[in-house]
């Protein structure tokens, strides 16, 4: 049984707005494309900048990667401000969560010993990767073409503030509530010989002028640091009395999860532009003949100094397995462009 | 698993300042394989110096965590009243149709200077050398786009019974009035990154905010505007991070070089002006727009910039050598026509714009009497009366013609002399063999500091008479401009008015 309650109708003159309209036909859509499509001016900007005289205020020609329609590209997780903001309040309540169970029981500390120097020397000192890859992602966000593509960038540039705040968290827990691993952290990203590749390898990826090829560059590291560091460690330490480590990495392999999805949608995108597709697919191309080796290079002499905290790990030899499997979806996408 | 032993007597807490500086700026560290120029590239152009990045204050401590679980209950709260108020039809308690036309300028014309800033924010949140500053514009930046999206999702309502909404993306770029906002920002976007912080955190943010944003929201409580208002009240918390922002950059770059000093305080004086011009669409909405006005132009100028800016802030700088903006004085003297003349011009050019306007009638008419006692009765009050005369006997005055309009505001050339109010005040400039002209003393400054910029508008008036509009005549313009039928012109007897009037008349109830 229902009730019936009357009220006043109103005819609405359109669903939605014009541009739209113009593009998916008048019909009530998503706020996330309200609040996305066409957002980005186009035309008529009244001044070159003066801190690059040769560029429109926003300019297709910040990267080599080009879209006929930026709106070819949305984001699968269709996040706009407000559903981006409240997954991340999950995550991070999430993992707030699980750093207070550990903080609380001093589980951190009880970790094995081999684990201790794992997350002190490998794991930690990776905030200041996240803070480098932070920058390249912030730098799409100002040059990206389209709104669609920027605030994808926008987004993962606050998520890697974020994974720098709750690895720098855990460092503190490590610490018993110090800021003494952080500090020996900071001096091994700085110094030591196991992080030096990489942190060479985000400096020059930093200042790169193309934002795009930036931003794969430090994916090709992320989809090996990432399935290293987080995920395959993860089970080590399921095994190896370190369940600690287990339930902190369960949150970075959910974001990186998460992060994998407009990536590859976007790649995607590029690689079959209807018109740019094929100089796509070339730059793409060109992206991962410079920097997947750089990149294996780099996380390898990470996976090493792992294996010496906990021999028998042998987190080299899933390395290599991974970048195997890292490298078959590009090269299905950019064809004959791989090499 | 052993679980007696609670968290070890050892453990200690950080003092949260160090705590949060652990969490943001000690993440940054000294490049060793590039240089840090390379890494920087913009910070030294502008010929600002900065000794000690170190030195910057977080002007508030928030973190990603703490971010994320704020924002997100705020918007949970605003769209469950855009939802609430859409579901009602809360649209029909509204003041009158006539005040959606302030709302028609705000998208049109201040959602994208909020996605403006959300973009360009990043770049500073790239491009500063500090990783403290940097942060902050990382959080300024998301703001922005949350700005951004809300005010396209709250009007979202208004855009599928009224007028005037639809297009406002692709006006932005176009339309004449728009040029006026659009120029401000390409103009702050196209500057140096010390520059920008100055004009958009420091002047925009700052110091006229309560003259620039607050107006809107203000009009919108008292016309029965639940969503914008509530937007409104959901941005305060995220507006006094930026206020801050704004003054711990002026105060931090002040403090840095006592070579900073003249450079900052010639953008002081080149943004209050660019940002006081900018005002005048706020002012003339806030006199004429507004069913129920809030207060009048001048009392708010001089409670928010006199009272607050002049008589409390700027004795305050006084300490590092700033004085108050070259051609404030002009300002002060133009308080009493500044709505007045902005008015005139969308009434007399709003058959190709994308709101209506109308005459004020006698009632408020009155109230624009009491509130300009030295001036509107004689310089304002016998212009409207003519327009309510041509109009009883069935006309309505339009201008046909194309305005001269200022090379740096981008308004058209109308406001007076201030020893003459009935002389339009017309400057000029030359530059490269060419003269521009200008409308003020203060357009004038700018344009001569910077002409190699300001030569480079795209002044809307030049292009239509360029033939770049979409065509020659009018029509051609107004479909390049993407207005539909009854977006522009006359608001008695537009769409928006009819409608209106048949929503509210019980013999003619739609649909019940």
């Amino acid at each position: 049984m229902q009730y019936e309650l009357r009220h006043q109708v109103i005819p609405a003159k359109r669903q939605t707005y014009q541009n739209v309209i113009d593009r998916l036909g008048d019909q009530p859509v998503s706020r996330y494309l309200e609040g996305t499509l066409d957002v980005q001016p186009r035309e008529n900007f009244h001044y070159r900048p003066t801190w690059m005289s040769n560029r429109e205020l926003y300019d297709e020609r910040f990267s080599a990667l080009r879209l006929t329609d930026s709106y070819r590209f949305t984001d699968p997780r269709q996040y706009y401000y407000t559903t981006y903001v409240a997954a991340r309040a999950g995550l991070h309540d999430d993992f707030t969560k699980t750093l207070g169970y550990l903080e609380e029981r001093d589980l951190l500390a009880r970790i094995p010993a081999g684990w201790q120097a794992v997350l002190s020397s490998v794991v930690v000192p990776l905030r200041h990767y996240e803070s480098g890859a932070q920058l390249v992602s912030v730098a799409g966000a100002r040059f990206a073409y389209g709104t669609s593509v920027e605030q994808c960038c926008s987004f993962a540039a606050f998520d890697r503030i974020g994974n720098a705040q709750m690895l720098s968290r855990v460092g503190i827990a490590l610490g018993g509530g110090t800021r003494d691993r952080l500090e020996a952290a900071k001096r091994m990203w700085v110094d030591g010989a196991h992080l030096q590749p990489l942190r060479r390898l985000v400096e020059e990826i930093m200042v790169l002028d193309d934002w795009a090829v930036s931003l794969l560059a430090i994916d090709l590291v992320d989809s090996l640091v990432y399935p290293l560091v987080y995920r395959g460690l993860d089970e080590h330490a399921l095994l190896g009395g370190a369940v600690a480590y287990s339930l902190v990495a369960q949150h970075f392999s959910a974001w990186f999860e998460d992060q994998r999805k407009w990536i590859d949608a976007l790649v995607a995108t590029w690689a079959t532009d209807p018109e740019a597709g094929l100089a796509n697919r070339e730059v793409l191309g060109h992206v991962l003949e410079t920097w997947a080796g750089r990149a294996y290079a780099a996380v390898a002499a990470l996976a090493a100094a792992v294996d010496s905290h906990l021999p028998g790990a042998e987190t080299g030899t899933e390395l290599a397995a991974t970048a195997e499997s890292r490298r078959s979806p590009w090269a299905s996408l950019i064809g004959g462009a791989a090499s | 698993m052993s679980i007696e032993s609670p968290r070890a007597a050892a453990w200690k807490k950080l003092p949260l300042k160090e705590r949060y500086a652990l969490l943001t700026r000690d993440l940054d560290w000294e490049p060793s394989y590039i240089d840090r120029e390379q890494l920087y590239p913009f910070t030294r152009y502008e010929g600002i110096k900065v000794h000690d990045w170190d030195g910057w204050q977080d002007p508030f401590r928030l973190t990603v965590d703490a971010y994320c679980k704020y924002q997100a209950e705020k918007d949970r709260r605003l769209y469950a009243v855009l939802d609430g108020f859409a579901q009602g039809q809360g649209h029909l308690t509204l003041s009158d149709a006539s005040y959606l036309n302030s709302i028609k300028l705000f998208i049109q014309g201040v959602t994208p200077l909020e996605y403006a800033a959300h973009r360009h924010f990043a770049f500073l949140a790239r491009h500063l050398e500090g990783p403290g500053p940097r942060f902050a514009a990382l959080c300024q930046s998301i703001d922005e786009l949350r700005h951004t999206q809300t005010q396209i999702h709250t009007i979202s309502n208004y855009n599928k019974y009224y007028s005037g909404f639809h297009s406002w993306s692709k006006m932005h770029d176009r339309v004449w009035y728009l040029a006026i906002p659009k120029s401000f920002f390409d103009d702050a976007m196209s500057a140096g990154p010390f520059e920008f912080l100055i004009a958009i955190s420091f002047s925009f943010e700052y110091l006229l905010t309560n003259l620039l944003f607050v107006p809107f929201m203000s009009g919108a409580s008292f016309n029965g505007d639940t969503p914008t208002m509530s937007f409104g009240f959901s941005a305060q918390s995220d507006e006094s991070r930026h206020m801050t922002l704004g003054l711990e950059a002026i105060k931090f770059l002040l403090e840095q070089d006592e070579d900073n000093v003249p450079i900052i305080q010639d953008w002081v004086d080149k943004w209050f002006w660019r940002a006081y011009r900018l005002s005048g669409l706020v002012a003339a909405m806030m006199d004429y727009m507004l069913p129920k006005p809030v207060m009048s132009w001048k009392e708010a100028f001089e409670l928010y910039f006199e009272d607050q800016m002049l008589g409390g802030l700027f004795p305050d700088l006084d300490f590092y050598g700033i004085r108050p903006p070259r051609h404030v004085d002009d300002a002060i003297a133009e308080k009493e026509h500044l709505s007045h003349q902005v008015y005139k011009i969308l009434h007399n050019f709003s058959s190709v714009a994308a709101f209506t306007t109308k005459t004020p009638d006698h009632v408020h008419l009155d109230w624009l009497s009491e509130q300009y006692p030295g001036t509107f009765d004689i310089y304002y009050r016998p212009t409207w009366e003519k327009h309510q005369r041509i109009e009883a006997g069935g006309g309505r005055m339009f201008v046909r013609g194309l305005p001269q309009q200022c090379q740096v505001c981008q308004l058209a050339i109308s406001f007076t002399e201030q020893d003459d109010r009935r002389k339009i005040s017309f400057r000029r400039s030359e530059f490269r063999g060419e003269t521009f002209h200008t409308c003020s003393d203060g357009c004038k400054w700018i344009f001569d500091r910077e002409p190699e910029k300001y030569v480079q508008a795209w002044l809307p008036v030049h292009q239509i008479l360029k033939g770049d509009c979409g065509g020659p005549a009018i029509p051609d313009v107004l479909a390049w401009y993407g207005i539909q039928t009854g977006d522009n012109g006359e608001y008695n007897g537009s769409p928006d008015e009819q409608f209106w009037r048949a929503w509210h008349d019980p013999s003619l109830r739609h649909g019940e």
